[in-house]
């Protein structure tokens, strides 16, 4: 059963320059128990996406579309209905746990914050469960260093911390942005395994760039482009046979199958031209691709791709 | 950790006196004609005892570098010189108006700090709406006119034409014969406080909403409203402390804006205490007495300065590592 | 849009001051310097705003005063951002142990108050204008050169400095012609800011008692005003023009500095527009 449904999602931002159409039309299911990876270079919408489903955008972004979870659209709710979702129903784990942590708050007070507003604990309560999430996410001695400031602990550590902030209140929905960017290999295979473990019961919308923590993670993979998905998969099938070109691109630029680049740069997301969006960087690339903008197609079994070479509607 | 800190800020500070000693000592003695030695035959006339134990004091027949250790032994023991307008010593005269210039001078500062940070939050914290904007000009135009201008514009509406306070002084009349009133006082007080505090909430405010400008759009605050905050603890919780931690060394310098302003409001309202002291002082040409007022502000300073690191102990954690404070 | 209409009319204003500055000479009906009337005469068809004490025309020295203010303004903020520059530029630039020793030792001079410090030398050194708004730049640079030391420190972080040196360019060329041109709106800003302080602050040394005796200077005259009783006689010709000037000058500084200040702060700008 389809827990979060994002239909026809438009995500669009004023600035002096022009409209930044950061979300473009994006249709994106997360089942009950489902990990998608939405996956995507910097810049192409990723982490706006993940902040759209919370609201957590400024407020003079203009968000179309439905966001339905659990049968209601988060975005016809009131803020105040909103706010009783956010970190109880869907908990985000930011990215950049250095900047995302309150550097005057003590680490453990941060976490009851959740706590004592969704559960109604009192403060001792609330002290033993972040004691509790802290020994989960396993960070060593959690009573003492529930009492220490975000400066006191190490990257992986921190990230530790925003996990079990995120887990403080038994959400279903987990969003999680990059958590392993910027942690050495090992810290970071440490952090897939721990939140490959604490989202057994749960759905989560894993966003990275890091294709191999989200193959250790999750069951499907949704992979965006310019603000777009361009293609939707079970993860084997992205890994094993990738059909967007971009996809391709992005496979074969890993280090472990060849760090090959995609030529070209992202575009701009102002301005956004015709036709397909990835067609000035493409192999593949036709004369129609310049014109005719692809629809999403269903190739079976759960395999979607947005690209002419399939489109022959 | 904590004590190396508080040496730390104790001996900056202390350097800081002792380059204001260095100043006021080099200032009499580069003094065209030999300020002192023109002073003290001055004094020999109205005050010979006096005058005996100056020269004693100021060790004026020593050599320029034993006069120096002379003099900073002296000011670190009280003796800053003598006033020849008052013919007292120089502390003695500053520490009684003091007194009466910390009456303004407080509560203008405590007043003008809460209001400019909870203006500057709270509107931080909503910039771009037009309130915002009405206000962030109204408090430039507040900024842009002196000190001694809104002293002269309140006293000439509020004193003159509608006759709610008294023109100056700090108390009536009346008081000769009744005795110090502290309502009374309270009521001549009520203007210059105003002022002072008018005068110095824009500078605070800025500060503040630049302060917030830069902590709403910090990730911690995206956390704190995705675990579900409402929008005001957001504010209280999590921005406010933020903010508010580059503002307490900013506040210490709007400290000496505050000295600055209380000489201008003191001498429009005839308020008796420093400000009016340094005007008096200005146009009897007292160095002396002017070298102790500028002491005594470096003194107030410094204390501000201090309590604003110790307050950075209790505030960020930070400190408590020996990073940078 | 409305950055750009404040910033518009804050010039206008400025630029009507310096005319007014500069060709006082023919804007003033009488020699600001002579007596010519009795004294204290009220507004009347041949003087404008009266005469005061002396008898001299108050219209007349009301325009000369604007000579004063706008001058020291100018050289006081040309000093204090000229020695803040330079410093601060040295200091972010070569970091290390010269950086450390000159914030260490601006944290100290900061805390010495510079007004006071001011009144004692200007009593000591009884300076001409031009001294005057020397000693005002002097006194004052430590802050500037803390704000342009942090600039000029997020700048060495960028490539192109690394790159130019690496070209076996010199310190004082890359300062120059790489790091001088990018803090340059910032200076300007600053500069503006400053020169607003140092028009108050010369007029409130004038106010003071404290003016160069052989200017005319807007201070002066509030202050000879406010003494002889102008201001208790309810003679608001005498004690209002001088007084309205320094405030109008101020206000319209403050909006060429404001609108500039958002024009360059990218983070403040997109909050406020």
């Amino acid at each position: 059963m389809s827990l979060l449904k994002l239909t026809h999602l438009k995500v669009h931002f004023p600035t002096q320059d022009g409209i930044v159409k950061a979300v473009n039309t994006i249709d994106l299911d997360i089942e009950e128990n489902g990990k998608v990876g939405l996956i995507g270079e910097t810049g192409c919408g990723k982490t706006v996406l993940g902040l759209s489903i919370m609201r957590l955008l400024q407020p003079d972004t203009r968000i179309k579309g439905e966001n339905v979870y659990k049968g209601r659209d988060l975005l016809k709710l009131s803020e105040e209905e909103m706010r009783k979702i956010r970190g109880k129903e869907i908990a985000m784990i930011l990215q950049n746990p250095t900047t995302s942590l309150n550097p005057v708050l003590k680490v453990g007070d941060q976490i009851a914050e959740a706590i004592r507003l969704h559960q109604g604990l009192d403060k001792r309560a609330a002290k033993e469960k972040v004691v509790e999430m802290l020994a989960a996410v396993k960070i060593p001695s959690p009573e003492k260093r529930a009492n220490e400031y975000p400066h006191e602990f190490s990257g992986g550590m921190r990230e530790r911390v925003m996990i079990a902030m995120a887990l403080a209140c038994n959400p279903t929905l987990i969003i999680a942005d990059e958590p392993t960017t910027g942690l050495d290999i090992t810290i970071k295979m440490q952090i897939v395994r721990l939140m490959k473990e604490v989202t057994k019961q749960r759905s989560m919308l894993f966003i990275t760039h890091d294709l191999d923590a989200a193959a250790e993670i999750c069951d499907n993979i949704a992979v965006m482009y310019a603000g777009e998905l361009v293609e939707y998969a079970k993860t084997e099938a992205i890994f094993k046979n990738p059909r967007h070109p971009y996809t391709q691109g992005f496979l074969n630029s890993l280090p472990n199958r060849g760090l090959k680049p995609i030529r070209g740069m992202s575009p701009s997301l102002i301005g956004i031209p015709n036709g397909c969006r990835f067609y000035p960087r493409c192999d593949h690339a036709e004369a129609a691709c310049k014109i005719q903008h692809p629809e999403m197609v269903e190739l079976g079994n759960g395999h979607f791709v947005r690209c002419l070479q399939y489109d022959r509607s | 950790m904590y004590a190396e800190y508080i040496i730390k800020r104790f001996f900056y500070s202390f350097l800081a006196f002792f380059i204001s000693i260095s100043i006021t000592f080099s200032i009499l003695h580069l003094m065209p004609g030999d300020y002192i030695h023109y002073l003290a035959p001055y004094l020999a006339e109205v005050n010979p005892e006096a005058s005996e134990l100056f020269r004693h004091q100021f060790g004026l027949d020593k050599p320029i570098i034993e006069q120096y250790f002379i003099y900073i032994y002296n000011v670190f023991h009280g003796n800053w010189g003598y006033s020849f307008q008052y013919r007292v010593p120089v502390l003695k005269i500053i520490s009684e108006k003091l007194y009466w210039t910390l009456i303004i001078l407080l509560p203008s500062t405590f007043l003008s700090i809460v209001i400019g940070i909870f203006m500057g939050a709270h509107f931080g914290w909503r910039s771009g709406t037009k309130k915002d904007l009405s206000v962030l000009n109204v408090m430039i135009f507040i900024r842009a006119i002196p000190s001694y201008w809104w002293a002269i514009m309140l006293i000439l509406v509020f004193g003159f034409y509608f006759n709610l306070f008294p023109l100056g002084g700090f108390i009536s009349i009346s008081a000769l014969e009744l005795g110090i009133n502290y309502l009374d006082v309270l009521h001549h007080a009520i203007l210059p406080i105003f002022t002072l505090t008018l005068c110095s909430i824009p500078g605070i405010y800025y500060l503040m909403r630049n302060s917030m400008l830069l902590t709403v759009g910090e990730d911690y605050i995206i956390t704190a409203r995705a675990k579900g905050l409402e929008e005001r603890n957001v504010l209280r919780k999590h921005a406010l402390k933020n903010a508010m931690l580059p503002m307490i060394t900013m506040i210490t310098l709007e400290c000496a804006h505050m000295i600055t302003g209380s000489i201008f409001i003191e001498t429009i309202f005839s308020w008796p205490g420093l400000g009016l002291l340094t005007f008096n002082a200005i146009l009897a040409r007292d160095l002396f007495l002017l070298q102790g007022i500028f002491l005594i502000c470096t003194l107030i300073i410094i204390i501000a300065n201090f309590i604003a690191d110790l307050s950075y102990l209790y505030i960020d954690p930070r400190i408590k590592v020996g990073e940078s404070a | 849009m409305l950055r750009k209409k404040t910033f518009a009319i804050g010039i206008c204003i400025l630029v009507a001051f310096s005319i007014i500055a500069i060709f006082s000479p023919l804007l003033t009906p009488y020699d600001p310097y002579k007596i010519i009337e009795t004294p204290l005469e009220k507004p009347n068809k041949n003087h404008v705003l009266g005469t005061n004490a002396l008898g001299q025309d108050i219209f007349s020295r009301l325009i000369y005063g604007t000579r004063a203010t706008l001058l020291i303004g100018f050289i006081g903020a040309l000093v204090s951002i000229s020695i803040g520059t330079f410093v601060g530029t040295v200091s972010g630039y070569y970091g290390g142990k010269i950086d450390e020793f000159i914030t260490r030792a601006i944290d100290i001079i900061m805390t010495i108050p510079m007004f006071p410090l001011l009144l004692v030398l200007s009593i000591f050194l009884t300076p001409n204008m031009l001294g005057i708004s020397v000693l005002m730049g002097i006194l004052g640079w430590a802050g500037f050169s803390r704000i342009i030391r942090s600039q000029v420190l997020s700048l060495s972080e960028y490539n192109f400095i690394y790159s130019v040196r690496a070209m076996g360019a010199r310190d004082p060329y890359i300062m120059a012609k790489h790091i001088l041109p990018n803090i340059l709106p910032l200076v300007v800003v600053k500069f503006v800011f400053a020169a607003q302080n140092y028009m108050l602050m010369g007029v409130g040394l004038g106010f003071l008692g404290l003016g160069d005796p052989s200017m005319i200077d807007w201070g002066q005259m509030i202050n000879c005003a406010y003494t002889n009783g102008g201001f208790a006689l309810g003679m608001w010709w005498w004690l209002l023009p001088p007084g309205l000037s320094i405030a109008f000058l101020s206000i319209a500084v403050s909006l060429v500095g404001y609108s500039f200040e958002d024009e360059i702060n990218p983070r403040l700008r997109r909050m406020v527009s």
